[in-house]
């Protein structure tokens, strides 16, 4: 099974994109050969999805990674390192890179995992979508779909 | 006794969303001790007037991503109660168990893992991987568990998409109903398991004694969660009750300077929501095998230390464990029945009371009689614990420095009574802050 995961806060403005993003595909009801799961902010419900059954997985999350507001980039979770201090884990404080780390201490197999970084303009709370952001959103839902286009069929 | 303390825990770990706690201490007067709350407001109320009825609960739910069944289903009960909309029983069991479903998942993380690293000395759950792995791989076998069981229902568990006002969009088959119920009776040791292991961390719960009123969804028929009355009760066992509709009566919200929450009170200066509230005001309607959970955990109703809660919350995981087998064994009985949405037969106010994890959730919304949103009202049930949490803080704090508690011990105290209440206090943010290995 391949998994299109978005992550974020929809009351975290630009923090929503990942949650945009899986909306916007589950709602076009076509089936693309993967499924489209909406996380919200149960990022520890993540580890479900990290297992042997699972082929490949792209999460789709806000992340800062020093690009300019609206731009956004494919990586694996070993091209980066976090820069979040956390002093421990909640589901509110948590940091996706973590609980790749904590599905990864438990032994498991780890599926390919992907994810399509969007860099915010602004993180506040608010429900809403900056303009940079708003403008690309089917850019970036075109680039997921290319994502597992470019995958070749499904096992 | 010691004389001066000072305890600033800006932002607190390991609960939802933002919250500090500050002591002072000087000279052994006590010059602040406060619980503060400093989430800005979100505005989902204004956000769903001149919306659909049809639109409303899906931007309602989105008020919090861990919570978010709870919202739905309160949000589509208060639009149902203000359309006159009757649903079929088989809808009404649908949604009860999808209410076990939150409850059972939300617990599990709470217990597991926000909760267990203090009573192992952790301070979080990334070491109990190398000492206690089966207990980490067991919470996140039950957590699965219940994201699938309530992902069959809900369609999917955050942010729900099967439920609308009238019934559901879509439904389980009754093969799929069979192979869940088997995954949740085959889970039952891990839930054994779960009373084992809060039961030998026992004596790692502080001692500490607060009576309260606590508040609860009661019915005639159930353990309160998915319907029925307000029920209230104080330590000394004096009941009282209120309907749904006249909720305002009961939960008179105000303002305090240092929190931008409202507070609640209702018969005393605070009341309590959440697990131990609904164990204290319905524990003769818990499921037998949760009553036997009880008893092995040491949880007795009127239970008044509110560190309990998480105890009253494994009681929980045990008591929808079991109630959903039965709940499961009914629909397989009755077979699944497509049905229409029941549609409006009026336009007018309604309001609803769902517990979710952390207590009682309360909806109210009035419709024109195009179907379109008036006005709508939500009192979340953290916010109802915040003048609760405040009263506990001015009880424990004294009790600490007669103790002569050093600082450290105070503040892990302070921390761990907020946890218990397992507060959610607004869905944060959740983004990546990386940087690139090159």
């Amino acid at each position: 099974m391949r998994y299109l995961i978005g992550t974020g806060n929809y009351a975290g403005f630009d923090d929503s994109i990942g949650l945009r993003v899986a909306e916007t595909i589950a709602d076009d009801g076509v089936d693309h050969g993967f499924r489209v799961i909406d996380l919200g902010g149960n990022l520890l419900d993540l580890i479900h999805y990290l297992d042997s059954g699972s082929e490949a997985v792209l999460i789709v999350d806000s992340a800062r990674m020093g690009m300019a507001p609206g731009e956004y980039a494919f990586f694996g979770p070993e091209q980066v390192q976090t820069r979040k201090q956390l002093a421990g884990f909640s589901t509110h404080e948590g940091d996706l890179l973590k609980v790749l780390d904590l599905a990864a201490s438990l032994g498991r197999q780890l599926p390919t995992v992907t994810i399509l970084g969007i860099e915010p303009e602004e993180i506040r709370t608010e429900v809403g979508l900056s303009a940079a952001l708003a403008s690309r959103l089917e850019e970036y839902v075109l680039a997921a779909l290319g994502f597992f286009a470019s995958a070749g069929p499904a096992r | 006794m010691r004389q001066d303390t000072n305890i600033d825990v800006h932002h607190l770990t390991r609960v939802e969303g933002h919250g500090n706690i500050v002591v002072n201490v000087k000279n052994g007067v006590i010059e602040k001790c406060e619980w503060q709350v400093p989430e800005a407001p979100r505005f989902f109320e204004a956000m769903v007037r001149g919306r659909h009825y049809s639109e409303v609960a899906r931007i309602t739910s989105r008020i919090c991503g861990i919570c978010s069944v709870g919202h739905t289903l309160a949000s589509v009960k208060a639009t149902e109660a203000a359309l006159g909309i009757e649903v079929s029983p088989q809808t009404r069991k649908l949604r009860t168990l999808l209410k076990h479903a939150e409850n059972f998942d939300s617990h599990v993380l709470h217990v597991y893992i926000l909760v267990a690293p203090d009573l192992l000395g952790a301070p979080s759950v990334f070491p109990l991987v190398s000492t206690h792995g089966e207990v980490v791989a067991r919470a996140l076998r039950l957590k699965r568990l219940a994201h699938e069981w309530g992902s069959l229902i809900g369609g999917r568990t955050t942010h729900p998409t099967t439920v609308l006002p009238g019934g559901f969009a879509s439904l389980p088959s009754v093969s799929e109903l069979e192979a869940m119920r088997d995954r949740l009776a085959a889970a039952i040791p891990d839930v054994n398991a779960t009373v084992e292991t809060i039961a030998a961390l026992a004596s790692k719960i502080p001692a500490f004694d607060r009576p309260t009123e606590y508040m609860a969804i009661s019915s005639d028929h159930e353990y309160g969660l998915y319907d029925g009355y307000v029920q209230t009760i104080l330590a000394d066992g004096d009941r009282a009750r209120y309907e749904v509709s006249d909720y305002r009566t009961c939960t008179n919200e105000y303002v305090v300077p240092q929190s931008t929450a409202k507070y609640a009170k209702n018969r005393l200066g605070s009341y309590a929501a959440g697990a131990l509230a609904r164990f204290n005001v319905n524990y003769d309607q818990l499921h037998p095998e949760a009553k036997k959970a009880a008893d092995m955990l040491g949880l007795v109703p009127i239970a008044t230390n509110p560190y309990l809660n998480t105890v009253a919350q494994v009681v929980e995981i045990v008591h929808s464990a079991h109630e959903s087998l039965l709940l499961f064994d009914e629909l397989i009985a009755m077979g699944i029945e497509d049905e229409d949405l029941v549609q409006p037969v009026s336009f007018g106010r309604g309001a609803s009371a769902v517990e979710v994890p952390r207590g009682i959730l309360f909806h109210e919304y009035s419709y024109d009689d195009e179907g379109m949103c008036l006005s709508a009202n939500c009192i979340i049930p953290t916010n109802q614990n915040h003048a609760n949490i405040q009263a506990d803080f001015e009880r424990l704090l004294p009790e600490l420095l007669a103790a002569d508690t050093d600082e450290e011990e105070m503040e892990l105290a302070f921390e761990m009574l907020v946890r218990a209440y397992d507060p959610c206090i607004s869905c944060s943010t959740h983004y990546l802050d990386v940087e690139f290995l090159r």
